[in-house]
């Protein structure tokens, strides 16, 4: 009731609560940071950096290259190879998708081998990507599609497996081709449960990617933590783990804020 | 397609003298599922509707009128049976018969305009034409203000009238509603029965339309074909006055008027024994 009155006088919005809890968590991790490190030295300083000492590694190695590269360098290899891999996953993934759900003896006839493969963890395909590529773009790229192409592919079939054969009696009845009603009717009304794919492969294959980064390459966020660990160098560490995580956050959310733009019929529906 | 009309032609059992009805459905079953093991939604039915004529299919709910529809619209294949648009097999749906779902069934990602224009487009109709004929029917149907809405922004009422602009705007020869106020508030149905009184009566569509309620089937029909519990077999066809005052006004006046209670009698007589002997 009493949240009711407050949203009515302009007080919190269910939004503006979100940012305000999300606020008040990361603070109290830093504060709680702070007192372990800096304030009471709970932690030593080789196992758990203080907060300042990460900060000014931070500024260190956005000046300075760190095994050949500044910070913006690695952060740069990083989004590159994450790029190819999550778009080819998707160019590929969602007319996979879209092609399994239109042809059900397809599906049943590649859902065991795909089933099999969903079960392989991306890094299994380490060795056999630097086999393939060396040690190029193409090696992460190639850990990040296979991370990614699964969840493309069963929610774009999901999706379009759920469109209700009531659209697609309508538009037979306006003459539409199968083509047309793909196009016009199913993908827009799939295009949620794609996106969904498309959310979840972004996260997985950026995690996967620094995994691959972690053993194979000499550039990106995985190989600037592992350099870290060879240099005995716990800040660097930090810096390319909260890096990491502040990046996954950041395109996850550009990519949300896209959806507003690619679907605009959603924002009336939920 | 030419071939089977040859063949119906020499097999001359029963062209009639006058012309052939608009839509023919002849001695239509359905079965779902396996012939004798399945759901048996309909029974050796035959409907025709003659050109401009207006034919209400009344029935109990699940008597397999709805199937009855979509087999006339040709969505569904009968199991025995055909369906003939001027006496010629009717073959895949398309433009020439229009269909107005109970779900409206208007696609969400479009606006209301694109709704409206999308038969146009899948058919070819110049660009000028689709604007014209778009623009007529958003006065028709009072939408001129939502032009821009999308589907989930309007009330249910609102999204009815776009999908039967929808219909409409493909100029059909034949317009086949099933249940289209089924989802409707009672406010709502009785503006959009009237409406859809008036829209004949002016333009003399030959409709087939598919509910539940004995009201509308006796305020909109020139005939009510009864139809029995599953599986839906015709049970009765009952011959309405055409061009009768009570039929042009309110549905509220016209529900007090002696013979629209007489027929609502009979016909909701025939369909209760379809209830109750369950």
């Amino acid at each position: 009731m009493i949240e009711k009155r407050l949203e009515r006088m302009g007080v919190m919005t269910d939004r503006g609560k979100a940012t305000a809890y999300g606020i008040f968590s990361l603070s109290l991790l830093l504060i709680l940071w702070i007192c372990a490190t800096s304030l009471f030295q709970w932690i030593e300083p080789r196992v758990l950096p203080s907060p300042t000492r990460v900060i000014g590694q931070f500024a260190w190695i956005l000046t300075e290259p760190f095994s050949g590269l500044r910070l913006p360098g690695h952060i740069l290899s990083s989004l590159e190879r994450w790029g190819w891999g999550v778009l080819t996953a998707g160019l590929i993934g969602i007319p996979v998708g879209v092609f399994f759900a239109w042809n059900p003896w397809f599906r049943t006839f590649v859902n065991p081998v795909f089933e099999l493969i969903h079960f392989i963890p991306p890094f299994a395909y380490i060795p056999l990507a630097v086999l393939w590529f060396g040690a190029s773009t193409a090696t992460q790229a190639m850990v990040v599609f296979v991370a990614a192409f699964p969840s493309i592919v069963i929610n774009s079939q999901l999706g379009v497996a759920q469109v209700e054969k009531i659209y697609i009696d309508a538009a037979r009845v306006l003459g539409a081709s199968q083509l047309r009603t793909l196009w016009r009717v199913i993908l827009p009304a799939a295009a949620p449960s794609i996106y969904t794919g498309l959310r979840i492969a972004i996260s997985n294959g950026w995690m996967a990617l620094v995994g691959a980064e972690l053993v194979v390459g000499k550039v990106g966020l995985g190989f600037m933590i592992a350099q870290g660990q060879e240099n005995a160098s716990v800040a660097t560490i930090f810096v390319g783990i909260i890096t990491i995580g502040c990046l996954g956050v950041l395109i996850d959310t550009l990519v949300q804020r896209t959806e507003r733009f690619v679907l605009p019929w959603r924002k009336v529906a939920s | 397609m030419e071939q089977s009309a040859g063949k119906m032609a020499s097999g001359t059992t029963d062209p009639a003298p006058e012309a052939p009805a608009k839509l023919e459905l002849r001695n239509i079953s359905k079965w779902f599922g396996p012939e004798g093991e399945g759901v048996h939604a309909v029974d050796d039915c035959s409907i025709e509707v003659k050109k401009g004529e207006f034919i209400v299919v009344v029935g109990p709910s699940g008597c397999g009128k709805s199937t009855l529809m979509t087999v006339g619209a040709g969505l569904e294949e009968p199991t025995h049976g055909e369906v003939l648009v001027d006496g010629k097999p009717a073959g895949p749906p398309g433009p020439t018969r229009s269909v107005v779902f109970q779900k409206f069934a208007l696609f969400p990602s479009e606006t209301v305009e694109q709704n409206i224009k999308f038969g146009l487009q899948m058919t070819g109709v110049s660009a000028a034409e689709q604007e014209a004929r778009l623009a007529e029917q958003l006065k028709i149907m009072g939408l001129e203000q939502f032009r821009k809405s999308y589907p989930s922004e309007l009330s249910g009422g609102m999204q009815q009238r776009v999908a039967i602009a929808r219909a409409l705007v493909m100029q059909p020869e034949i317009l086949l509603m099933d249940e289209p106020f089924g989802a409707l508030d009672a406010q709502t149905r009785t503006i959009l029965q009237e409406e859809v009184q008036r829209l004949h009566r002016e333009k003399h569509y030959t409709v087939l339309f598919i509910t539940h309620s004995v009201e509308e089937a006796v305020y909109l029909g020139d005939r009510v074909v009864v139809m029995t519990r599953r599986p839906g077999r015709i049970k009765r066809v009952i011959e309405l006055p055409r061009d009768v005052a009570w039929k042009t006004g309110d549905i509220e006046l016209a529900s007090e008027h002696p013979e629209f209670i007489e027929f609502r009698r009979e016909i909701w007589g025939l369909v209760r024994e379809e209830i109750v002997s369950i």
